[in-house]
């Protein structure tokens, strides 16, 4: 693929940290004697830094608990970093994960448009999208009912169509390719190429399918106990990391 | 501050959908529907008149309307302050899948309290023209005592919801205090009446709830200015309240996805 504006950098990540800090759920009772609390940090990503280019696909590989997920958040701004910066360059940024936030008790109509603002479109962009949306999801006359009477099915299906619909400069991808019946599945993966495959986009994947990956991606990261192991070509550092896991 | 103006400006149209979306979900599965929006103050306003005007026998003159002008300012501080503890907790599918700044999750709700407060004004409104108390210009002055209301409530309620991430056992000790604080208020009850003049005053002055709803009767029902000085007073602590709890919450915000 020749790429316009090679240069552009879309997201630079410099030794970027976040730790699990134990400042977890406590009681009042617990707080009081604070002695007892040991500190218990769990450094999700130690110092991570890379940089892509505008209109590239990169690929996130690792074991579980590696850190690609907490990566993908950072960058999505769900969390922030203990150390390092994060720049997107004023990238808009969606992270498609299995379900972007919606609220239970509302419909699925409703939700297009909490999502969708959220992810920085206004009311009259959504309203223009909203059949596409509907379209696409395809559940049905589900879509005017709650979100909690969904299946998990129904659920993902919605929410990667809003995602998808919905069109960011930078789109994070954890997992998703797995949704849906078969049907939704090839439609999705139709569509998630057709979006990857539109130069301006930047896309990063997480995924445990490495024939995903080597279909799609321009470069790939694999991570270990949040450290990056090997960065760059495709093939072989695929290849590396199944000798890896076999061991 | 100029970040939380940003992003009150980029987020209202959100607060706001969410708001509506929330109300219309309601009263959508259940059979008598928004009706409920006035049922519900007018049994419970109903209940204390019962029990307080004929079991404890109050002297107060129109009593109902007393009992639904304090109980309407309650409900809406209670709703916030309850509200508020557990509201990261129950958006956790919202909080871990999208950024969202954290008070703005307070500002939805807060209108769809602000909505039932109005729908119970309404009916104080009602029930005044029922009861023949005689209406003033002076209910106009109701708005600049919502504002010291809504402005301490919400302060009160962005330094819970942060704490309330932390504590799992705060939503308990703050149930405690409301009920404590509900019968401090004078509901159902003149704090005037009741209490010998020291304790009363420093009871009003002391505890903005009771302060808040004596200054809405006095607008309400005898047609009398508010107190401005300590309106202002408490408006400028709840003003102190609220830019805490935004900075407390732009400084941790990000760390509640880890915690939930």
């Amino acid at each position: 693929m020749v790429k316009k504006n090679k240069d552009d950098i879309a997201i630079s990540v410099k030794n970027l940290h976040i730790s699990y800090r134990s400042i977890e759920k406590t009681s009042i009772r617990n707080s009081w004697d604070k002695k007892k609390k040991r500190v218990d940090v769990f450094e999700a990503l130690k110092g991570v830094s890379f940089e892509l280019k505008k209109g590239k696909i990169l690929g996130i590989i690792g074991k579980n608990g590696s850190g690609k997920s907490t990566l993908l958040r950072a960058l999505a701004g769900i969390f922030s970093p203990d150390k390092g910066t994060i720049d997107l360059h004023h990238n808009t940024i969606s992270l498609l994960s299995i379900g972007v936030g919606f609220n239970n008790k509302l419909t699925g109509l409703e939700n297009i448009y909490l999502s969708g603002m959220l992810l920085g479109f206004s009311e009259e962009e959504i309203k223009q999208k909203e059949k596409e949306i509907i379209d696409f999801a395809d559940i049905g006359k589900f879509i005017y009912k709650p979100v909690k009477t969904y299946s998990s099915g129904m659920h993902s299906k919605l929410a990667f169509a809003i995602t998808a619909i919905l069109e960011t400069d930078i789109m994070l991808i954890d997992e998703v390719l797995a949704v849906g019946d078969a049907r939704f599945k090839e439609k999705s993966y139709n569509k998630m190429k057709e979006l990857i495959s539109d130069e301006n986009r930047t896309v990063i994947i997480v995924s445990h399918s490495l024939s995903t990956i080597k279909e799609l991606c321009d470069e790939v990261i694999w991570l270990n106990d949040g450290k990056i192991v090997k960065q760059g070509d495709v093939t072989s550092i695929v290849k590396d990391y199944e000798e890896f896991m076999k061991e | 501050m100029k970040k939380f103006c940003i992003n009150i400006k980029k987020y209202y149209k959100y607060a706001l959908y969410s708001a509506k979306a929330e109300l219309k979900s309601e009263v959508a599965g259940s059979y008598l529907n928004w009706l409920w929006w006035i049922i519900e103050p007018l049994c419970f306003m109903l209940i204390y008149t019962f029990v307080f005007g004929y079991i404890f026998k109050s002297n107060i003159e129109y009593f109902p309307v007393f009992i639904f002008t304090g109980l309407s300012a309650w409900e809406f501080f209670n709703r916030m302050i309850t509200g508020s503890v557990k509201l990261i907790i129950n958006n956790r599918g919202l909080v871990t899948k999208v950024y969202i700044p954290k008070y703005i999750l307070l500002l939805a709700k807060s209108f769809t309290y602000l909505f039932k407060l109005f729908i119970a004004w309404l009916l104080n409104l009602v029930l005044m023209l029922c009861l023949g108390v005689p209406f003033t210009w002076h209910l106009v002055l109701a708005l600049p005592i919502l504002i010291v209301l809504y402005v301490i409530s919400f302060g009160l309620g962005l330094l819970l919801m942060h704490f309330g991430v932390y504590l799992v056992d705060l939503a308990n000790l703050v149930k405690i205090g409301l009920r404590m604080l509900f019968y401090l208020s004078g509901v159902f009850y003149s704090i005037r009446g009741r209490l010998d003049s020291l304790l009363g005053s420093i009871l009003l002055k002391a505890n903005p709830i009771a302060f808040i709803m004596d200054e809405f009767r006095k607008v309400f029902m005898y047609g009398q200015l508010p107190n401005f000085l300590f309106l202002f007073i408490w408006f400028v602590i709840g003003i102190i309240l609220c830019a805490i709890g935004i900075h407390v919450i732009h400084k941790n915000e990000n760390n509640y996805a880890k915690v939930i």
